[in-house]
């Protein structure tokens, strides 16, 4: 009876959403990129990695010539970077948010259910992070790292990124988690389960960690888009993905500066790309929070 | 009242003195694992013996600590508190002190700042209030998408377009139409002019605002939404209290709590914008400060620069904490 | 040697016309006062410090050419150098040197230029603790040693320099210096006029730190007021006795710290500009700035070393020529940085340094073939392995280096990766390289030794010098033929065939140097870049009225 209320209102939203237009449209778009980032051979033959400088900034050609979308400065075919720079950036994003939410659920309810020294310590380690600048830690934990050899592998590519926005991307889900795990704590429910001998592990799996799932659910969404965008500034920066490596941050902030050299392609392309994943994201999110939130309900 | 913001402040103390142990295990660990920063500092040529003890000296790293990895260095971080303590905050690599460097940066920093957190709540306010009125109808679905469009649209690119396509033909036209010190001249200028800090930092200041501006009218947006559907607003209503009214005071209002306390919050995270549109836009602040203290391994000007940040952070969340508490009579103080 | 960037102080331009029209005054008065004629300047890289001895970046090197006046001074023309504040500098046996120094000169806080005044500076700079950037200049001094001190492998200090003076450097007079070298160097009076041996008053040596910030200076210029991280004025020293002298009243420097000043150009705030590759859209749109262009061979040489210190691949010359072969140049700098770089083939610049000649590097050419054809030579790429490529952190380079490892890769199927880091030199100097790696050198005074001893030389047979681990007995051999020459030219020839064993060792691949160019206002003319920096020349500059 204990799991019945998230039950429903997980089954309600799925209901009330798999209607609407724009939601749709959202998935569908998502799913586009997420297929092109798992199996990129589906939509280029050529390798991002095959670079002719005498080919450098052609204009794009139309599908069935050579480079559709053109070439960058260095000659690379810019469609296979596109179709290539989406998996380190969806990975990224997906990786960050993912581990973010495994601990910041896991301290917030820790915190909430046990109160006392556990609480103090995990608001205390927040409120430190929140203190330290994002961009001062990355540089630090950056050069930190610097004589490690993380592989030239996708995760290789993405893992300094990837640390540095974890550690700073759970403190959200945290605090939302404590919340809402003080909130339902002294429910009936939770203490008639304590009362028949429940252990702490299974009344807070299993009673307190459902209700508090939902309002983090809507904040994923957008949350992944963030990371997108982070990773972009990142780059622009020269500490997030780097070359010869591809993403799509890297390639919007070498193709920034030629919007008024004459070759605006090489900025517009992977401009769009994260800006129709990041909108379908955060359409997304807004649905589901919409969805989630009863007391939003018209 | 008293007694919480004595708790506040106490609890401050000991998050700053924990962000400081963090940063110094940091950079401690940073150095031994990478080696001297200071054979950086020669280039091309090889110091001579002294040359490279003098420097190190000048990092502050002559202690044998920072040779063994793993070493915590407790005995720097201590005569560095100790300093810290009486308001010595060191020198940088070139012998200038930090609090000179951080007085003559921060205030163009703050007048970012101040520009970005006023079109922050500018368009949160009025494009969320907008939004939460007319939830559902075009002006909401119209004000989403253009702020979600904005938001994912990197700073950077925003800046780029702006001071690369904008300013050049519209600080010509401007200097020629009315001279090169009026005001529409010096807005549009492609470059900061310490000489006229405001003028030149409002538009980057409103671009990096407006980048920013769409978790704002979110939030607003949302908890309007709640105050809309609370209790309170439909006694209001009942009362037969006009809309315009239940609006303002009930509403409006109430929405600005969680506003103040997101200010408070992104704080910091407005720095990474800092860095970016300092950058861009040459202002001499903290984000480029710091930005090129950490990649000149400017070991003590990045620990006395995040130190002052941190405690200005600090102040900023207790202030909020307490604007809070003064804005929401339902919060308690234990 | 300094990490020349090649930046060109930028400048700015439509401004002049504008303003003329409005008559110049923001207030719109009637009453056109004669405003002095400033010239608005960028400094766009990080500038620490304004002292001579510390100073060793094209950007305060180019403020201090106005503010302070050497011994000699070099013809922008033909880099010859010519005496200045010296009178006359003499020498027998190209070891012991006598500079005598033109009376009556004073800095601008009336102390006099003399004979102390050079060697204060020169003691200071050459004391190791005193750290400064351009210590190393003196090396070729009697008694520099004495001043290094020594230190453990920790960094810890055991033995302190036991001499605060150089012993080499002798006051014989007021204005009588006397300088003995540790052996015959032909080329020493052409070091003279570097940064590196300007003088300092005594003033300045009393308070390092602020003379650092505000110059005490002997040139024409006097150096107003610098806040640091934003800009740099100086104005004209009425006192200025000797005749080169700028004819404009006044210099603001902007700092620009690595960011770009273009827009600022074309906006008509700077007279100065170095366009990007991707704002030579703009140049070509306005016909009227293409005329407005200085252009100029510069000094730079980029080249890639191996870690001769370690074992195969890279101890094979073949690879190493398999790998310069595999570098299309020309492509490379006509897509990244069209018309600021020029392929190099050979090791120091053509024309730009007596014994400069073009083509002393058989295999620095883009040859597809050949170069497929040295690599089987080799013995092949070993199958698997990752070629590490690594660059300081600088953007343009590290795209530049980019561009160089997808054409290794293009033409050898070498796979690799691009390393930019922080700790590059560190890397370097303690030869922690696993790959090829970026080099610039950057000529600090005009002789083609310059390019060839400092940088290979080592006189050590078993470990080779420090970077590369390169040792050429051959090479060595011709240094110290140069050296000990009678005369600059034979000197000069003799160093010419230190660059031709380089040539046959092949321990590094040229690959091009640098073009200084630069554009400029309307209202600035006589423009001439200086053959080393590349920067505008302030002395001859003529500027219009605004």
């Amino acid at each position: 009876m204990s799991e019945a209320p998230a039950r429903t209102l997980m089954s309600d939203a799925w209901r009330s959403l798999r209607f609407r237009p724009d939601v749709i449209v959202a998935a569908v778009v998502l799913v586009f990129f997420l297929v092109m980032a798992a199996f990129p051979g589906l939509f280029t033959s050529t390798s991002p990695r095959r670079c002719v400088i005498g080919d450098s900034r052609l204009a794009p050609q139309g599908f069935g010539a050579e480079h559709p979308f053109g070439t960058d400065s260095f000659g690379c075919d810019l469609l296979a970077q596109l179709v290539h720079g989406a998996r380190p950036s969806l990975l990224l994003a997906f990786v960050v948010v993912g581990i973010a939410l495994v601990i910041g659920i896991t301290l917030g309810v820790l915190a909430a259910y046990y109160l006392g020294w556990v609480d103090k310590l995990v608001t205390r380690v927040i409120e430190v992070l929140l203190v330290i600048p994002l961009l001062l830690a990355a540089m630090l934990l950056l050069s930190l790292f610097q004589g490690v050899d993380v592989g030239s592998g996708t995760l290789g590519t993405i893992l300094l990124p990837a640390l540095v926005l974890t550690m700073f991307a759970w403190m959200g889900y945290a605090r939302y988690v404590r919340a809402s795990v003080l909130e339902v704590k002294n429910h009936d429910f939770v203490t008639a389960a304590r009362a028949l001998g429940a252990s702490d592990l299974r009344i807070m799996t299993r009673h307190l960690l459902p209700n508090a799932i939902g309002p983090v659910t809507a904040l994923v969404p957008t949350s992944i888009a963030g990371v997108i965008g982070a990773e972009a500034v990142l780059s622009f920066l020269g500490i997030g993905v780097r070359p010869p490596a591809i993403s799509w941050g890297l390639m919007i902030s070498n193709g920034s500066e030629w919007v008024t050299g004459g070759h605006p392609h090489l900025l517009l392309y992977p401009l769009a790309c994260l800006v129709v994943t990041v909108l379908a994201l955060v359409v997304l999110g807004d649905a589901l929070r919409d969805a989630l939130d009863p007391r939003l309900a018209a | 009242m008293g007694r919480y913001i004595l708790r506040r402040v106490l609890q401050a103390v000991g998050t700053l003195f924990l962000v400081m142990v963090v940063l110094h295990l940091l950079t401690t660990f940073a150095i031994q694992l990478n080696g001297n920063p200071a054979l950086a500092f020669f280039g091309e040529h090889e110091p001579s013996a002294s040359q490279l003890a003098a420097v190190e000296k000048r990092y502050g790293l002559d202690d044998p600590c920072y040779d063994q990895v793993g070493n915590p260095c407790a005995g720097p971080f201590v005569d560095r508190l100790v300093a810290y303590a009486q308001g010595d905050f060191g020198t940088n690599l070139r012998g200038r002190a930090v609090t000179e460097i951080v007085a003559q940066s921060a205030p163009h920093t703050l007048r970012l700042f101040v520009v970005v957190t006023f079109t922050w709540l500018t368009i949160g306010m009025v494009l969320g209030s907008v939004a939460a009125r007319w939830r559902g109808r075009p002006a909401d679905h119209g004000i989403r998408f253009t702020t979600v469009l904005v938001d994912a649209l990197p700073v950077f690119v925003l800046l780029l377009l702006y001071k690369f396509v904008v300013t050049v033909p519209v600080h010509q036209w401007a200097r020629s139409e009315f001279g090169s010190e009026s005001w529409p001249a010096l807005w549009f200028r492609p470059s900061f002019d310490a000489d006229h800090p405001w003028a030149t930092v409002l538009i980057p200041g409103i671009l990096l605002g407006v980048s920013g501006s769409a978790a704002f009218v979110r939030l607003v947006r949302a908890s309007q939404l709640e105050s809309y559907s609370g209790e309170h607003v439909r006694t209001a209503r009942s009362k037969g209290l006009p809309e315009r009214y239940v609006v303002l005071h009930h509403v409006v209002r109430n929405s600005s709590i969680p506003v103040v306390t997101a200010v408070g919050l992104v704080f910091t995270e407005a720095l990474a914008g800092a860095v970016v549109t300092e950058g861009l836009m040459n202002i001499n602040g903290m984000g480029g400060v710091l930005w090129g203290a950490v990649k000149g391994s400017d070991v003590s000007l990045v620990l006395g620069v995040v130190t002052l940040l941190a405690v200005v952070t600090v102040v900023v969340m207790i202030v909020v904490d307490v604007l809070y508490a003064a804005l929401d009579p339902r919060i308690r103080y234990e | 040697m300094r990490q020349a960037r090649i930046t060109t102080a930028a400048a700015a331009g439509f401004a002049a016309v504008a303003l003329v029209a409005t008559g110049c005054s923001a207030g719109g008065g009637d009453a056109v006062t004669e405003e002095p004629a400033t010239v608005h300047l960028a400094l766009n890289q990080d500038v620490g410090t304004l002292l001579p001895m510390d100073s060793n970046v094209d950007d305060n090197i180019a403020v201090l050419d106005v503010v302070y006046d050497g011994l000699v001074r070099y013809d922008p023309e033909t880099t010859e150098p010519y005496n200045y504040v010296a009178e006359e500098i003499s020498t027998e046996d190209n070891t012991v040197w006598t500079i005598t120094i033109k009376p009556d000169l004073t800095f601008q806080n009336g102390e006099p230029v003399d004979a102390a005044s050079f060697a204060r500076a020169w003691n200071y700079a050459a004391y190791g603790p005193n750290a400064m950037a351009n210590n190393y200049f003196f090396e070729r001094f009697v008694g520099y040693d004495e001043m290094q001190g020594e230190t453990d492998d920790a960094g810890v200090v055991t033995v302190e320099p036991t001499a605060t003076e150089l012993s080499g450097v002798t006051v014989v007079d007021d204005h009588t210096l006397e300088v003995t070298l540790n052996g015959p160097f032909a080329g020493f009076s052409t070091m003279l006029g570097y940064t590196g041996f300007f003088p300092v008053a005594e003033a300045c040596l009393e308070d390092v730190e602020a003379c650092a910030v505000k110059p005490i200076g002997n040139g024409p210029f006097q150096v107003d007021e610098w806040v640091q991280g934003e800009k740099v004025t100086a104005s004209k020293w009425a006192d200025y006795p000797l005749d080169e002298a700028p004819a404009f009243d006044a210099v603001e420097w902007t700092e620009f710290a690595g960011g770009s000043s273009w827009a600022d150009f074309m906006a008509g705030n700077l007279d100065e500009g170095a366009p990007g590759a991707a704002d030579l859209g703009d140049v070509e749109s306005d016909p009227d700035l293409a005329e407005r262009v200085v252009e100029r061979p510069g000094a730079a040489l980029t080249y890639i070393g191996f870690p001769l210190y370690l074992s195969e691949p890279w101890t094979n010359i073949e690879l190493r020529k398999a790998i310069s072969m595999a570098i299309d140049r020309e492509g490379i700098i006509e897509a990244i940085v069209p018309g600021e770089r020029v392929p190099a083939d050979s090791w120091v610049v053509p024309g730009g340094v007596p014994g400069g000649e073009t083509g002393t590097c058989e295999f620095c050419t883009f040859d597809p073939e050949a170069a497929k054809e040295a690599l089987a030579a080799a013995g092949g790429w070993p199958s698997g392995q990752t070629l590490t490529i690594t660059a300081g952190t600088d953007e343009e380079e590290a795209e530049l280096f980019k561009a160089i490892g997808d054409s290794i890769q293009e033409t050898l199927g070498v796979p690799y990766e691009l390393e930019t880091t922080e700790d590059f030199s560190s890397k370097r100097r303690n030869r922690e390289m696993t790959g090829i790696f970026r080099n610039n050198w950057f000529p600090d005074y005009p002789v083609n030794e310059n390019y060839l001893a400092p940088v290979y030389a080592s006189g050590d047979p078993e470990e080779g010098n420090t970077n590369f681990g390169y040792y050429g007995a051959e090479f060595e051999e011709a240094i110290e033929a140069g050296d000990s020459a009678e005369t600059l030219e034979d000197a000069v020839a003799e160093y010419q065939k230190a660059e031709a064993a380089l040539a046959a060792d092949f321990p590094t691949v040229p690959l091009w140097f640098s073009v200084s160019r630069s554009y400029h206002s309307e209202r600035l003319s006589n423009v001439i870049l200086d053959p080393f920096s590349g920067q505008m020349k302030l002395r001859p500059l003529e500027v219009a009225a605004e």
